[in-house]
């Protein structure tokens, strides 16, 4: 079994360029296709920030309005009026970069353990870790609740966190590329005489590009739009990420649709930029998450 | 906003954050304290502390659009208290109740703290508060100052522990432009139960082509069928809180003034109301009428038809009626500085504390006679309608678990509202379950 | 918190087992431990105290201002005969079944994505992609106002061809649909992905082997393409049901828990967050909660017995 990394690097693709046409048919099937479903996939995108530059009235007209008369953008400037925006996003950041850094830690050196080392109750413990992928968050939060409260951790970017500190789901993924990886390599070290510790940071640790930066998109992902956890921990608005702060927004009766449109666009900003900006790495690094 | 409480139409959407939270809450906390008996009036009567009384004390409130007028109450305060510290500890709306029911299990409950009507008596019948009862006896609060429907809202077996701080009532604010478009015309003081669904119903036939409606039905209890119910003379729930006031004539006759007025086109129906929220219908001028709370004023005052708004009493029927909310400050039983939350609990029900809360503008002050400048806020509506609205006002309905029939009533009304189900039907079910609910407090 | 599951992978498929050829007995002495031990720290702490804690829970009825009082069965009993349970999961299958229509269709897009040679490959896959990273809540806002009954753009649409359409999320049955379908919406961008790895890991070798026997278009994609594909399709079933049997968030934020259709269309997370938080019944909740983990893990292990019949990993 070659290596996740290696396969990802395409080396198949060997198809001829000359046959293309014939093999595959015209590409304007495919096209046509791919442009209607792109804009479906797009369209409510679009409308959010249509919504967001109009007026009440126009959001609630009938035939709708696609082009607002003006465009209002001081519907954005509303939302940092309803809502402790930069705090929030404060928060938000925050929690993402401490899960991103502390679960690549955790996760890589408890999936190579899983993977590659041998001790008594190593299956158990493996057995339990994955178990717990099974289970509906939602079964968690009571008991979660309650430790973090007896922690004094209520209201703080610490409390925030602490339970995603320990994923299951990433020790996993690391668990499943590190046997991916050829055992030659470490071989080679112990007969150096390198202990365990050192084969795992020397040779190993500079081969897990391609996990780790699957893992960090998965998390950053998780971590900014997670809802039900942050919004229970966390009881001052200013202390909430914004995920936490919209749910409130759009708990308002009295917000008007414009300016909830404003805030969703501004709450999903900062991801769907980091997004476009790594695409092509956060592509390879998802449909990494797919290989065995 | 957001200070008033309740409809539980409200209650319950903005239960998805309280609740959730909820969930950790209560309940889980080791020894857990409550459940006890209601709270035995003090031995030790209140008496003011030393005005060098030092101590430091939490106040627990929900809305921080208030947070300015409770900052300069407590400068007031600080004049006559130097030495007491009040920190001022803003919970938002969404999850103040949570909060609150993992604080009283833990007896972590602020020193002094915002009540509402549907919350009262939960607590109350659990011990939470101190009663007011020796701060009254010393004549440090006098009741009669306040409206009476507010110092009954918050007595629990004739022992009250709340000193209203605010309150708001129920009236219709209409849209001056669609009624001139109409060629109808606009309500007027004393007008009555006909009148209304009269206008509604010719709006909606004149204007059906733009999609207006005549009103957008209010579908919750406070400002929708709880004051309609009155209005036909019945009542919710009665006022010991035993006896469900459903299955009378008088509560159908409530209940079918919303069924007409969805039935006959006069409002958009359910479906159309849950898609879209009535006041949305209202402020996008899609509906002429609608009945709701002086709270209401800012989503008046900020939309795009804020120039056509006016407002006007409720239609008559059997008789004028209007539920009436107010929040009230009470103070914990468990609280460590109890004089000083006592103190600071009559300091915020005098008229100058109660003055300053109308002239900040956040609220209706409860204190009777300091509201004018609630009225003066927004010069170009009638909030005066508000104020009179006193006079004919009953309490908000409560019992002692209120939240236990509050959640029937939408989920049993709402197919009544929209003809699928008989009005009698649902009167005759409403009546059976909520009575069910009341036994089993 | 786990990583939501509509990341969660998978079965752990044909790993060659590595650690025989490792060599004779070694010991690694005390490092596995402290490789470990931090990880699992945690997830005793953080996940399986609480799976025990909510167990205990389960037999018991909460007071309104704390404490827990020992109520044996009662929950489960009540819970086995209550309606709105069955009606829950029956609302979860319809919603996981019109998601999982969404596999066959990501099948047919990621082969088109796929092809040598198309341009704009990439611009594809980050639209088809761009659901997978809007945040539920925010987006389903958005759809709330395109199923709008009186000014959605949906219904709109609907009647420039003569159909005078429904209060979607307020009408019973159309509400599932109408979240269903947003659920469908958001289906492809992952699935399109993971399946596309495993279009490039198929041999071109076997297509012109297939193309030379004369095999049309369709049988190559029925001969080849679909039984080499099918480890990538089981796993995306996977991840789909167990995120399908998570649905609340779009529910929640599209039709609002004061909607009258709500009972008739909650799922089972909502019918546990209804009784938990609405109702304040923390007990029964705990049941549900349970009940909803059994059920996961019942429909999971059906799901590889099945896997034997038609995933091929040779």
């Amino acid at each position: 079994m070659t290596s996740p990394a290696v396969r990802m690097s395409g080396s198949r693709r060997a198809h001829g360029r000359g046959s293309e046409a014939k093999r595959y048919g015209s590409h304007l099937f495919a096209h046509i296709v791919l442009v209607l479903g792109g804009f479906a996939m797009a369209l409510p995108f679009l409308w959010q920030i249509i919504m967001s530059l109009s007026s009440n009235a126009e959001v609630t007209s009938v035939p709708p309005t696609f082009f607002p008369r003006e465009l209002r953008f001081d519907n954005y400037l509303a939302v940092f009026d309803v809502m402790p925006f930069f705090s929030q996003l404060g928060v938000s950041i925050w929690i993402t970069v401490i899960r991103v850094v502390v679960q690549i830690i955790l996760c890589t050196f408890a999936g190579y353990a899983f993977a590659r080392m041998r001790f008594r109750g190593r299956g158990l413990m493996l057995a339990l870790v994955l178990a717990i992928l099974m289970v509906p968050s939602q079964v968690y939060l009571l008991s979660q609740y309650q430790i973090v409260q007896n922690l004094g951790l209520l209201d703080t970017v610490a409390g925030i966190v602490a339970p995603g500190l320990f994923s299951a789901f990433g020790t996993f993924l690391m668990r499943q590329f590190f046997l991916g990886l050829p055992v030659e390599l470490e071989e080679a070290a112990r007969l150096d005489g390198a202990n365990p510790f050192q084969i795992f940071w020397k040779i190993m640790l500079p081969l897990t590009g391609p996990a780790v930066s699957a893992l960090a998109i998965l998390v950053v992902l998780f971590s900014w739009n997670e809802l039900l956890w942050p919004l229970v921990v966390s009881t001052r608005s200013d202390a909430a990420p914004l995920s936490v702060g919209l749910a409130a927004l759009a708990g308002v009766p009295t917000v008007n649709y414009p300016v909830l449109m404003a805030a969703s666009v501004l709450t999903m900003a900062p991801i769907l930029i980091l997004f476009i900006i790594l695409q092509r790495r956060v592509i390879e690094g998802l449909a990494f998450t797919g290989i065995k | 906003m957001m200070n008033r409480i309740s409809p539980h139409a409200r209650l319950r959407r903005r239960g998805w954050l309280t609740g959730i939270a909820a969930l950790g809450l209560a309940g889980l906390l080791a020894g857990c304290a409550g459940g006890g008996s209601p709270a035995e009036p003090s031995g030790d009567g209140y008496t003011p502390p030393a005005k060098d009384f030092a101590a430091e004390i939490t106040y627990g409130v929900w809305d921080q659009t208030q947070v300015d007028a409770i900052n300069a109450n407590i400068e007031g305060f600080n004049k006559e208290y130097p030495n007491i510290k009040v920190n001022v500890n803003v919970t938002p709306w969404g999850d103040y109740w949570t909060k609150l029911q993992t604080q009283g299990s833990s007896s972590t409950l602020p020193d002094i703290f915002w009540m509402n009507g549907p919350n009262f008596q939960l607590y109350a019948s659990n011990g939470m508060f101190e009663p007011i009862t020796s701060i009254v006896d010393g004549g440090y609060i006098k009741p009669a100052d306040y409206p009476k429907a507010l110092i009954d809202l918050y007595t629990l077996d004739g022992v009250s522990y709340g000193v209203p701080k605010d309150f708001d009532t129920i009236a219709v604010w209409y849209n001056k432009a669609l009624f001139a478009k109409a060629g109808v015309e606009v309500p007027k003081a004393g007008w009555t139960w006909d009148d209304i669904q009269t206008k509604a119903k010719a709006i909606s036939t004149a204007l059906s082509g733009d999609g207006i409606y005549g009103i957008a039905a209010a579908t919750d209890g406070q400002s929708g069928y709880y004051d309609t119910i009155l209005q036909a003379g019945g009542d919710v729930i009665s006022a010991d809180g035993k006896k469900t006031g459903y299955g009378t004539p008088e509560a159908a006759a409530g209940i079918q003034f919303w069924t007409d007025l969805i039935t006959s086109g006069a409002s958009p129906n359910i479906q159309q109301l849950s898609d879209t929220p009535a006041l949305t219908w209202f402020t996008s001028g899609k509906a002429a009428m609608f009945q709701g709370g002086s709270w209401q004023r800012n989503a008046m005052v900020q939309s795009d038809i804020k120039d056509d708004v006016q407002v006007v009493e409720l239609p008559k029927g059997e008789r004028q009626a209007t539920v009436i909310h107010g929040v009230a400050n009470v103070v914990s039983a468990k609280s460590a500085n109890k004089q000083a939350a006592q103190a600071l609990q009559v300091y915020l029900a005098s008229k100058a504390a109660q003055e300053q809360q109308g002239e900040m503008g956040a609220v209706i002050p409860a204190f009777n006679g300091t509201q004018q400048a609630f009225v003066d806020s927004i010069p170009q509506y009638d909030l005066q309608v508000f104020l009179d609205a006193i006079a004919y006002s009953f309490p908000y309905p409560v019992s002692k678990n209120t939240s236990a029939w509050a959640g029937l009533e939408a989920e049993i009304l709402l197919p009544a509202f929209n003809g699928d189900v008989s009005v009698d039907k649902a009167n005759a079910e409403l009546a059976t379950k909520v009575q069910a609910a009341l036994d089993a407090e | 918190m786990t990583l939501s599951l509509r990341t969660v992978r998978t079965p752990v498929v044909s790993t060659p087992d590595r650690r025989r050829s490792a060599g004779p007995a070694r010991t690694d002495g005390w490092w596995p431990w402290a490789f470990v031990a931090p990880l699992f720290l945690g997830v005793c702490v953080f996940y399986l105290w609480p799976i025990l804690q909510t167990v205990y829970f389960s037999f018991t009825k909460f007071g309104v201002f704390g404490g827990q009082t020992w109520i044996g069965a009662a929950n489960w009993a009540r819970l086995v005969q209550d309606p709105d349970f069955y009606r829950a999961i029956l609302n979860t299958l319809i919603y996981s079944a019109i998601v999982l229509l969404g596999i066959p269709v990501a099948v047919f897009l990621a082969s088109l994505i796929n092809r040598p040679g198309l341009r704009f490959a990439s611009l594809y896959r980050v639209l088809f992609f761009l659901p997978y990273i809007a945040m539920p809540v925010a987006i389903s806002l958005v759809w709330r106002m395109m199923f709008n009954g009186d000014f959605g753009i949906i219904n709109y649409a609907l009647s420039l061809v003569g159909i005078d359409g429904p209060h979607w999320l307020s009408t019973p049955g159309l509400a599932l649909i109408s979240v269903s379908l947003v659920g469908f919406w958001g289906s492809f961008g992952l699935a399109i992905l993971i399946l596309g790895a495993g279009l490039k890991n198929i041999p071109v070798e076997l297509y012109e082997a297939a193309e030379l026997d004369g095999a049309t278009p369709w049988r190559r994609f029925r001969s080849v393409t679909v039984p080499l594909l099918s480890p990538s399709v089981f796993f995306v079933t996977i991840i789909t049901i167990i995120g399908s049997f998570q649905l609340f968030d779009a529910l929640y934020a599209m039709l609002g828990p004061n909607n009258p259709v709500m009972p008739a269309t909650q799922s089972l997370v909502f019918y546990f967050y209804e009784n938990g938080f609405i109702r304040n019944d923390k007990g029964f909740a705990a049941a549900i909660a349970l009940a909803i983990l059994v059920i996961i893990g019942i429909v999971t292990v059906i799901q590889f017995r099945l896997q034997k019949r038609w995933v091929n990993y040779d």
